[in-house]
């Protein structure tokens, strides 16, 4: 068990893509930190760098006081999960596990305890004697954490071991997981393009995007306070709801133009975020997450409304999300278009066609207790002191 | 609706006529093999009139078949062995480094399965006579590596290219050295591709003649085609002899080849089960 440090890491492949740039993070002993972003940020390129199956073009990874950056991989004393867990096909399940400490020359005797210790921590002892192929998706993803354990490694690396699961399983390994890394105390890096993941495994989330780290920090801290709009649209499902809106003052104080409605700000909201002053009519980003957009029929009066027409609605027990849009023009920003196509074209174009309308496609999230909103017109509440602003050019948030 | 239907059936019967020709010399061959000495000679193409099982019996200790099966094996044996352990470590070389050096390498071994042997064979047999290797196993297993070689490293290039690298890199993690991964890690995961590699070889090897007899004639080591070859200049008036001496040396290929063929089929069309 070991921390790991990456100061000012850095990777630039031959054809000259930069996939990591000047990386700097602190991975304490004993904490799961999980890197997060979307396809080509390069948290996978970072993990394999720790692992030494890619070379370092510049900076330091350390793991304990240990400098790695030119150690092979078997000499660096990780372990790691690969996302198709690459099990070796011709060994069986105890072969499989035995396999490293093999490599090690470890004594038989040594090798068959250890081995079976662990396939009783993961449940495996039925299966020793079988081969991957005959094994369900969760028993291969188990063998796959038999093979890290066994060494006892000082760090495990784990590339979206999850994500070859169906949605019940996941759950349920990643909870094996979590316990399982609490238990064994070991470093863990884990990445994944799962925010879902990010945020009920990780000590701490680190978000990543073309190759820069956007933001690390405990889950809660991402989603409260992103650093900038990309870490709000990534972090949160159903998404934050980003609006361009314009800061007006009226005389009475400043107020948030969405469209042709107006959201006041109080006092104590502007005291809390210095940083908006400066952007008095300017535009700039305005955030809401969908639990902050209220049902106006039981919130509280004093709360500033915003007008939405309900388009359709969905039962989630114990929530219903409601998806209404709102006149006010999207953000489309490069980040979030970035996040857009990382779901899939067709979310692009949707975005982009709503851009055109000047609508935004808002999400709220109701509790199921409380009556369906009609289809229509309709009255948001808004928990004004839980907006989130952020600067249009830069992204970075206001503060 | 009635799918089989006459037309289907004509169709089907057809065919099994056709392929029933195939069947035409083995059927002879058998019955040929089957048959007194005097009947083989009068009435080559009827049905036997009586088994005589002993032509067989005759056929092994007279043409020496035994000794000859011995050569066959290790011959053949001994070549498969070096175009597997030499074929795939090479192969997985070239698949796995990228440059300008291992497609040059590439593309020599793709000329060396165009290239006609023959070309090569009066320096190579010069060559071999020097060393001193001519008449041995091992001048013949030699050539039979350097002919067969290119197709052996062609046949694993393409199927280590198309192997995930992901158990390399996972066996790199956890601990292995590089020679432990080829062995221990990838080349089991050749194995569909070395059978094929190993029967195709295996095959062309044990029915071998030309080369056979160049190198090999005049001595003990000959395998069982030159065997049955010196067998019909010596019995040319016993061809129930002589045709069951080449069933004795078509059997072990045959069966082979029927226990095999998947093996075989697998190698040039599929990937591994994971």
């Amino acid at each position: 068990m070991a921390p790991v440090t990456f100061s000012n890491v850095s990777k630039t492949y031959p054809d000259g893509t930069r996939a990591l740039v000047g990386f700097e993070l602190d991975i304490a002993d004993g904490e799961l930190v999980v890197f997060v972003g979307p396809s080509g940020c390069g948290k996978t390129t970072a993990l394999r760098m720790v692992a030494g199956l890619e070379e370092v073009t510049d900076g330091e990874i350390r793991i304990g006081d240990r400098v790695v950056n030119d150690l092979a991989p078997q000499d660096r004393d990780v372990a790691m999960v690969f996302q198709n867990y690459a099990l070796y096909p011709h060994m069986s399940v105890f072969d499989n596990i035995a396999f490293p400490l093999r490599c090690q020359r470890v004594p038989k005797r040594e090798i068959r305890e250890r081995v079976q210790q662990a396939a009783a921590l993961l449940g495996l002892e039925e299966q020793l004697g079988r081969r991957p192929r005959h094994l369900s998706g969760g028993q291969r993803q188990r063998v796959a954490m038999g093979r890290a354990i066994v060494r006892q490694p000082q760090v495990f690396l784990m590339d979206e071991p999850l994500s070859n699961l169906d949605a019940k399983l996941r759950v349920q390994m990643r909870s094996e997981i979590t316990r399982l890394q609490e238990e064994l105390g070991v470093t863990t890096i884990f990445v994944t393009h799962d925010q879902v993941e990010a945020m009920t495994m990780g000590d701490r989330i680190a978000v990543l995007r073309r190759g820069v780290l956007q933001q690390h920090g405990p889950p809660e801290l991402l989603y409260d306070e992103p650093a900038n709009l990309f870490v709000a649209e990534f972090i949160g499902s159903p998404a934050m709801n980003l609006f361009r809106g314009r800061l007006e003052n009226d005389g009475s104080g400043l107020a948030c133009a969405i469209g042709e409605q107006r959201v006041p700000l109080p006092e104590h909201t502007l005291a809390r975020r210095l940083g908006l002053a400066a952007y008095a009519d300017r535009e700039l980003a305005v955030g809401i997450r969908p639990e902050h957009l209220l049902d106006a029929r039981s919130s509280d009066p004093a709360l500033p409304r915003l007008r939405g027409d309900v388009k359709f609605d969905e039962a989630l027990p114990p929530e219903r999300l409601v998806y209404a849009t709102v006149e006010a023009p999207p953000v489309v920003t490069e980040d979030v278009l970035e996040l857009a196509q990382d779901v899939d074209a067709a979310a692009v174009e949707r975005l982009e066609e709503l851009a055109q309308e000047r609508f935004v496609l808002a999400c709220a999230r109701f509790d199921i207790t409380a009556s369906p909103p009609p289809r229509g017109p309709f009255e948001f509440a808004v928990a004004v002191d839980r907006l989130h602003f952020f600067d249009l050019e830069t992204g970075a948030a206001i503060r | 609706m009635h799918r089989y239907t006459w037309r289907t059936l004509i169709r089907e019967l057809a065919l099994f006529a056709l392929a029933a020709l195939w069947w035409i010399p083995l059927y002879f061959l058998v019955t040929i093999a089957l048959k007194p000495d005097l009947e083989a000679l009068a009435s080559p193409l009827s049905f036997p009139s009586q088994i005589e099982l002993g032509n067989f019996g005759t056929a092994w200790t007279e043409g020496s078949l035994g000794r000859a099966l011995a050569n066959s094996v290790i011959l053949t044996v001994g070549t498969v062995v070096l175009l597997v352990a030499l074929g795939s470590l090479c192969a997985y070389t070239i698949a796995r480094r990228a440059g300008a050096m291992s497609t040059t390498l590439y593309l020599l071994f793709v000329i060396g399965i165009i290239l006609p042997f023959q070309l090569g064979l009066v320096p190579t047999y010069a060559a071999l006579r020097e060393l001193g290797l001519v008449g041995t196993y091992l001048g013949l297993i030699l050539f039979y590596t350097g002919v067969w070689m290119p197709f052996s490293v062609f046949l694993y290039t393409g199927f280590a290219r198309a192997l995930p690298r992901d158990y390399e890199e996972a066996a790199r993690v956890d601990g292995a050295s590089q020679l432990r991964i080829f062995w221990r890690v990838v080349f089991p995961l050749l194995r569909p591709v070395t059978g094929t590699v190993a029967i195709f070889t295996g095959l062309i090897i044990w029915n071998d003649f030309f080369l056979a007899l160049i190198f090999l004639s005049g001595t003990d080591n000959t395998p069982l085609p030159v065997a049955v070859y010196s067998f019909v200049a010596e019995f040319a008036s016993r061809w129930n002899l002589v045709f069951a001496a080449v069933i004795v040396a078509l059997l072990p290929a045959l069966c082979f080849f029927v226990v095999a063929q998947r093996q075989l089929i697998r190698g040039f069309t599929g990937g591994i089960k994971t």
